[in-house]
């Protein structure tokens, strides 16, 4: 099993909740620099602890997350990581100029030596209201994108779009992608339509911001959709998305841990950050077939205990989160461990690195 | 906009075509299924006088087994045009089969041709494909969107069965070295266009085109399969119409993006 550092680079200072799009008003620019930097440091410190992947993501308007363009971030991550693959999980392409999305990764793949994912997502609810995207179009755009951003990788020749969503008269996107026929694409899979989307096409899996039962449900979907394509998806093409405390023992992950799983806490933090916006993105259509059990999974709350046992949050000893990690492996045959760090303070989260670095991931190898 | 069947004698053959509209002429050869119509037409025909002709040989006309080349076949229709009395130059658009021969038309008359449409060209195709013969298989190698299919009665087994006979005696190799070395001459503004879901052209083919044509311009019509007007009639017509007004500068965009003044 392989184990990827993720991280959205918060502005490391407490702040109350203050909705969505937060104000700048208290803004501090020592504060992102110290924190982006903070990032950027520990992104090196795992590539050198074995790491298989670091992640970068897109999120805008809020403190969570400094990284509105990870390519941006991806490009300084590339100077620091040396080894470990380059995950944009993801780049939200409904809201993107989607040929802007395809030479912003194919830069990445060449100044990396090809070690760039493409994952590419539809984002967030509130992402729509950031540059006026009616989220009602959102999942016919990224398939759409998805289609164009493969096609100006691949295409030797210029060529001319004329899409639904996209008319672009002539394409010709220099640098190209270094990985053959070019890097590989992650995308969620949690909607029924999208997994069977990504099956069709033989795109890998991303499952995030969700739990294990449900993340089983949604790979069923996708290993059946499969199997009618003709294949069977490997571990490897399969990633869970979970956050993770590592310490010396159970009760003191435990503890550490308490602050992060309180019922105020959904799962989906970003997206219930302004639940007035998520009502309205959700009533123009947005979460598609299953609109109620993917808002139940977004507003999913619950303790730590119950967090930790539907696989959200692996938290305790090196030891107990490498069985953690062992079930996530069984239950979802998932061979990809995408990991944030969470503990209450940046000197807590360094020594969980180290400790999952040091004695869980070898041994996640194994399994 | 409805479009009215004539008949004109050209070249010995009495050869029918439908026409509607004002305008530039618009000359539009079919594929190999014969002589049809989309909205695609009917939208063009709203700036151009489109001309669709059926080859002798298709639909209800005789079986035609005097054209001994598409070349020959390219001939007769060009006197079709001329008899019709366009003018000196007219816009040509060909699909599939009928692209084929579209390029012939063009390679042995290149004054003439003010634009050059080639929708699903099957001038160059996959080694040992052809059409499949079960009509469900067919309908489903067209169509990306068999609803959007104008009601039409099909035609009858000998009429399907004649034309085949045709194609296939002068739709020529897969690869064509005579038309291909011919195609490096040619410099008409040339608009090629493949559906990303195309089965039996696949849009991989398209990239040949600009190898060979100097002057061509290849464009993917997203979410359509052969048929690239029924499937997306009203992308497949805006295109055609920009293409045919502002030829390569086609590539420059004049819609406005002001939002509010």
């Amino acid at each position: 099993m392989r184990a990827a550092l993720f991280s959205i680079v918060p502005y490391e200072r407490p702040s109350r909740p203050r909705g969505w799009p937060v104000p700048a008003d208290d803004y501090s620019a020592e504060v992102a620099q110290a924190s982006m930097e903070r990032a950027l440091d520990s992104f090196a410190v795992a590539d050198q602890l074995g790491f298989d992947w670091i992640s970068v993501a897109e999120h805008h308007y809020a403190p969570g997350s400094l990284t509105p363009n990870p390519m941006v971030m991806a490009a300084a991550v590339i100077q620091r990581v040396k080894r470990a693959k380059i995950a944009l999980l993801g780049s939200n392409i409904p809201i993107q100029n989607p040929v802007r999305v395809a030479e912003e990764f194919a830069m990445l793949d060449t100044l990396s030596g090809g070690r760039v994912i493409a994952g590419m997502l539809r984002g967030t609810s509130n992402e729509y209201v950031t540059y006026g995207v009616n989220p009602a179009e959102s999942r016919e755009r990224f398939i759409e994108a998805l289609r164009l951003i493969v096609a100006a990788w691949t295409e030797p020749q210029p060529f001319g779009w004329m899409g639904r969503y996209y008319d672009y008269r002539t394409i010709s996107i220099w640098p190209r992608p270094v990985q053959t026929p070019h890097p590989e694409i992650f995308m969620s899979i949690s909607s029924p339509e999208m997994a069977e989307f990504a099956a069709a096409h033989r795109i890998s899996a991303g499952l995030a911001v969700t739990t294990v039962p449900r993340a089983r449900e949604s790979v069923e979907v996708y290993r059946a959709a499969a199997r009618q394509h003709g294949w069977d998806p490997p571990p490897e093409q399969v990633l869970h998305r979970a956050a993770v405390h590592v310490a010396g023992s159970d009760a003191e992950a435990w503890a550490d841990c308490a602050p992060f799983a309180t019922p105020d806490r959904p799962v989906g933090a970003l997206s219930m950050a302004n639940p007035a916006i998520d009502e309205a993105v959700a009533g123009a259509g947005y979460y598609g077939r299953d609109t109620a059990q993917q808002r139940e999974r977004i507003m999913a709350a619950g303790d730590l205990r119950e967090r930790i046992d539907t696989g959200q949050i692996l938290a305790g000893s090196p030891d107990t989160v490498l069985q953690q990690a062992s079930a996530i492996r069984r239950e979802l045959g998932a061979g990809v461990l995408e990991l944030a760090f969470i503990g209450p303070t940046p000197d807590k989260r360094r020594r969980s690195l180290e400790l999952f670095g040091t004695q869980v991931l070898p041994r996640m190898r194994e399994l | 906009m409805s479009f009215v069947e004539h008949t004109v004698t050209a070249d010995g053959f009495d050869i029918r075509y439908v026409a509607a509209g004002d305008g530039p002429p618009l000359v539009c050869l079919h594929g190999a299924g014969g002589l049809r119509l989309s909205r695609a037409h009917e939208l063009l025909a709203r700036t151009h006088r489109v001309i669709a002709f059926e080859a002798p040989g298709f639909g209800e006309s005789p079986a035609n087994e005097r054209s001994a080349s598409l070349r020959e076949l390219a001939a007769t229709m060009l006197a079709g045009v001329d008899a019709l009395g366009v003018g000196d130059t007219f816009d040509l658009c060909g699909t599939s089969f009928g692209a084929k021969l579209a390029l012939w038309l063009a390679i042995d008359a290149p004054d003439r041709l003010g634009a050059l449409v080639l929708a699903s060209p099957a001038a160059i195709r996959l080694p040992g494909t052809r059409p499949p013969e079960d009509p469900a298989e067919m309908m489903a190698i067209l169509y990306q969107h068999p609803e959007r299919v104008p009601p039409s009665a099909p035609p009858s087994p000998e009429v399907v069965a004649k034309q085949l006979t045709l194609v296939e005696r002068l739709i020529g190799p897969a690869r064509d070295e005579e038309l291909e070395t011919a195609m490096r001459t040619l410099t008409v503004p040339t608009l090629v266009m493949f559906g990303t879901e195309d089965r039996l052209t696949p849009p991989e083919l398209g990239r040949h085109y600009p190898e060979l044509l100097p002057h061509a311009h290849l464009v993917l019509i997203y979410d359509a399969a052969h048929a690239l007007d029924v499937d997306r009639p009203e992308a497949f017509a805006a295109l055609v119409a920009d293409f045919l007004e502002q030829r390569g500068q086609f590539v420059v965009r004049r819609t406005s993006g002001l939002l509010y003044p």
